[in-house]
């Protein structure tokens, strides 16, 4: 919580609102866990209490909301009553738009401000600088789960090609800085699969799986890249098998040497030096591959499924026991 | 595949190519490994209570005030602490609880984070789930003073086109606000397919790629023939707002689990299951991280995982995934000592034994509370997800098909209620969990055991009992202890 200014008034000491009651939180109840406030805390309060209860709604409600969000910016109901206000008093939304742009930076984890936004957004009909905007953010904290979902609520609500246009060029960086970052991951599943009234074409499903290949080929064991494999195969109804020729050399125990490294097979990348080899997650692909493959192919997997179980994914040995049982029970 | 019998890594394999998200994990894997190292797994029960009693009694510090649009989170997390380390609050503190939260219902209906606020659906939950544990038929015992009219008014007044709910006038859509619906729905009695009309739909369209779901879904709305004509919701595309993550699929699993007696036999939306489970086993942090759950793919691990993560297997044995009972015999409880490890059979897919051990050995802290992880402090909530995940790792509590149709032969109809068959759905379903005796698996010393809590509504067994059958009117059949099956 931000200490307030030595100069900070007080309301009950505005006299501009002399002609507001305000109304204590507990009338006649002496609550249990109840919250030691600052005086200037329990003064806005009390004041906010004062003026939803005459319903007020005027420029001076804006001063008094903002002071208490500014206090507890998780207060939804000062957000709400703020947004109430602005309506009703015909105020600039777009100078609110601009007001609250600090207030989403300092509370990046809040719903609230994030949420006020999306109001004041979809009201004003004007998100040309909003995509840019977020992007400072995220390079605050670019995992941040309300800034995401508020970027995906951006593109798919205006639905404007000049918007969508420059999200693969901002992934791809977001990736090439960190290949680790599943926000970013997920991203590019959003507008690369699930944006309204376009068919994803079949260059386009490859394309993104020679992209994932090449990120899982730097870093093997990356769980965000071998996610997005899987999540594009099942979209595009592609069978794992499809895969086995790239997997194999992953669930070795070697890096193996490329035969001729002037060759490279942007289909089928080899895992960099340093990788830590086996992969558990193109172990477990492997598996999969051969599971579907009838009961022949079951006797191929449980062999995978035991090593997972009992040396590379120990934490996991009750789930690789599982698909075992689940997988001998169906063939 | 060669087998080398390598000692287990330090560190998750970031294959020599360190990111900022690697070198963020590896920091963390050297704190709580050096945490591991100090302690022994042993529940400090005094430290905790004292902590909670703290909270409830003196109450909340100033950095509280951003929490004071959650009051009835921080009474319900203190509350529930409480029931999971099996303490009763006393009268005189009981009654100033059900004071204190009936303060907070709306006069249109609903409770708010504070008095004076705006009713929510979260509060609303936390205020219904407090008066399970604390309030009691009769005036001034909270249960009667719920204004369960005006509450269905205002669920209503929420409810959107697609299904989804938000969570208060003007406010945003998301699966935790849906989940907080369900429960106060299901625990009030004021379930009816109006009210959850296309909800689980909404619900589907949240899971992503990776098997977790999402906060929301966005809508899309086929061109209306009229104004009159109600919007549909176009079922394809329903892209995701945000990727997987540990709390959302808890709400949305949660929801789904709620929302499946009442789907249609034809035409029903669908989950992936079979995908929700390989995400869901792959949040729980590897042997570096000491078996704690995190919450989304490449994330840190954090105590509070431990109920949202942990406490989606008891929910998924609902849906039919149930692990693999080992042929070993069944060794009786009382021969393991105190401070033995006690190891029976386990049914469960994912890690319980290391999902305690994470819990009591760094999500302790050591002047009482539980936390994320070391250094933090602790706090109310992670106080009690970290509890009531140590609760869930423990006792394994699943729907009884036994219990299920004790309960239905025991139903008192009440054909005057329009909706009489969707009530005795509800209740039936909802008071089947039952734990099934000798699975529960303790580490450290028996002193360790704290209470089993219902799946779906993180409220104990009997508190969830109480409250229910005094809203549907009903006398519950006598719990019989329940042997465990045969072992082949």
């Amino acid at each position: 919580m931000p200490v307030q200014s030595e100069d900070y008034v007080p309301f009950a000491q505005r006299p501009e609102w002399a002609d507001v009651v305000p109304v204590p939180q507990y009338d006649g109840v002496q609550p249990l866990a109840p919250i030691f406030y600052t005086p200037e805390y329990k003064d806005a309060t009390d004041y906010f209490r004062g003026i939803v209860k005459t319903g007020e709604m005027s420029e001076r409600v804006l001063v008094l909301t903002e002071e208490v969000i500014r206090m507890n910016p998780a207060h939804y109901s000062a957000w709400q009553y703020r947004y109430r206000t602005l309506l009703a008093i015909n105020a600039s939304l777009k100078d609110e738009l601009e007001f609250t742009k600090g207030l989403a930076i300092a509370h990046l984890k809040t719903y609230q401000v994030w949420h006020h936004r999306r109001l004041l957004l979809a009201a004003t009909n004007d998100p040309a600088d909003e995509l840019r905007f977020l992007e400072s953010v995220l390079n605050v904290d670019v995992k941040n789960y309300h800034t995401w979902s508020y970027r995906q609520w951006v593109l798919a609500h205006f639905d404007r090609e000049e918007m969508w246009a420059g999200e693969v060029d901002y992934v791809d960086r977001l990736l090439e800085e960190d290949l680790r970052n599943n926000s970013a991951w997920h991203h590019r599943f959003f507008i690369t699969f699930q944006r309204a009234g376009k068919d994803t074409r079949e260059d386009v499903v490859k394309r993104e799986l020679v992209f994932a290949k090449q990120k899982i080929a730097l870093a093997p064991n990356n769980m965000s890249a071998w996610n997005y494999l899987r999540g594009v195969l099942d979209y595009s109804h592609t069978p794992y098998a499809s895969q086995e020729d790239f997997v194999r050399p992953y669930t070795g125990t070697q890096v193996p040497l490329s035969f001729d490294s002037d060759v490279i097979d942007v289909e089928n990348p080899l895992p960099s030096e340093g990788s830590r080899l086996p992969a558990v997650p193109a172990i477990e692909f492997l598996a999969d591959i051969y599971e579907v493959e009838g009961k022949e192919g079951v006797d191929e997997a449980i062999p995978l499924w035991k090593s997972l179980a009992e040396e590379h994914d120990t934490i996991r040995k009750k789930y690789w026991e599982y698909r075992i049982h689940e997988a001998v029970t169906a063939a | 595949m060669t087998s080398v019998n390598q000692p287990l890594p330090k560190h998750a394999l970031d294959d020599e190519y360190p990111t900022k998200t690697s070198a963020l994990q590896r920091e963390t894997e050297d704190i709580l490994q050096a945490h591991v190292a100090q302690g022994a797994p042993t529940l400090d029960r005094s430290a905790h209570l004292q902590f909670l009693i703290r909270n409830l009694v003196q109450g909340f510090p100033a950095r509280y005030i951003s929490q004071d649009a959650s009051q009835p989170w921080l009474m319900y997390w203190t509350l529930q602490s409480f029931s999971v380390l099996q303490v009763a609050v006393d009268p005189v503190n009981k009654q100033r609880a059900i004071d204190t939260i009936m303060a907070w219902q709306h006069p249109d209906g609903g409770f708010a984070g504070g008095s004076g606020q705006a009713a929510h659906l979260l509060p609303t939950y936390a205020s219904i789930c407090s008066l399970a544990i604390v309030g009691r038929p009769g005036p001034g015992g909270g249960w009667d003073q719920i204004d369960r009219e005006k509450l269905y008014k205002l669920f209503m007044s929420l409810k959107q086109p697609d299904g989804s709910f938000i969570v208060s006038e003007h406010g945003e859509v998301d699966v935790r606000g849906i989940y907080c619906l369900l429960v106060s729905a299901y625990l009030v009695d004021i379930l009816t397919p109006e009210l959850i009309e296309d909800t689980a739909a909404f619900i589907a369209s949240c899971q992503t790629y990776e098997g977790g779901f999402a906060s929301a879904s966005h809508p899309y709305y086929a061109a209306q023939e009229d104004k009159n004509t109600p919007l549909q919701c176009i079922s394809s595309p329903r892209p995701n707002l945000g990727e997987a993550h540990g709390g959302y699929t808890y709400c949305a699993l949660a929801a789904w689990v709620l929302l499946k007696p009442f789907l249609p036999e034809e035409g029903a939306p669908s989950i992936d299951v079979k995908r929700l489970l390989r995400w869901a086993v792959n949040m729980q942090g590897s042997e570096t991280e000491v078996g704690g759950f995190r919450g989304r793919t490449n994330k840190l691990i954090d105590g509070c995982y431990s109920w949202w993560g942990g406490g989606e297997f008891a929910l998924l044995e609902a849906l039919g995934v149930s692990g693999h009972r080992e042929h070993a015999p069944l060794r009786p409880q009382h021969e393991a000592g105190p401070t033995e490890e006690w190891v029976g059979s386990d049914d469960s897919v994912f890690n319980r034994d290391a999902m305690q051990r994470f819990i009591l050995l760094t999500a302790q802290h050591p002047a009482g509370g539980l936390r994320d992880k070391p250094p933090k402090h602790p706090d109310a909530y992670h106080t009690l997800y970290c509890l009531a995940g140590l609760s869930v790792a423990q006792h394994r509590v699943t729907q009884s098909p036994a219990r299920r149709s004790e309960l239905r032969s025991a139903w008192t109809p009440k054909p005057e209620i329009k909706y009489d068959m969707v009530r005795k759905t509800a209740f039936t379903e909802a008071l089947c969990w039952s734990e099934e005796e000798g699975s529960s698996i303790i580490i450290g010393p028996a002193s360790n055991r704290v209470n089993a809590s219902h799946p779906l509504f993180n409220l104990t067994m009997t508190h969830s009992e109480g409250i229910m059958a005094h809203f549907y009117k009903q006398t519950l059949p006598k719990r019989f202890v329940r042997a465990p099956p045969k072992v082949a």
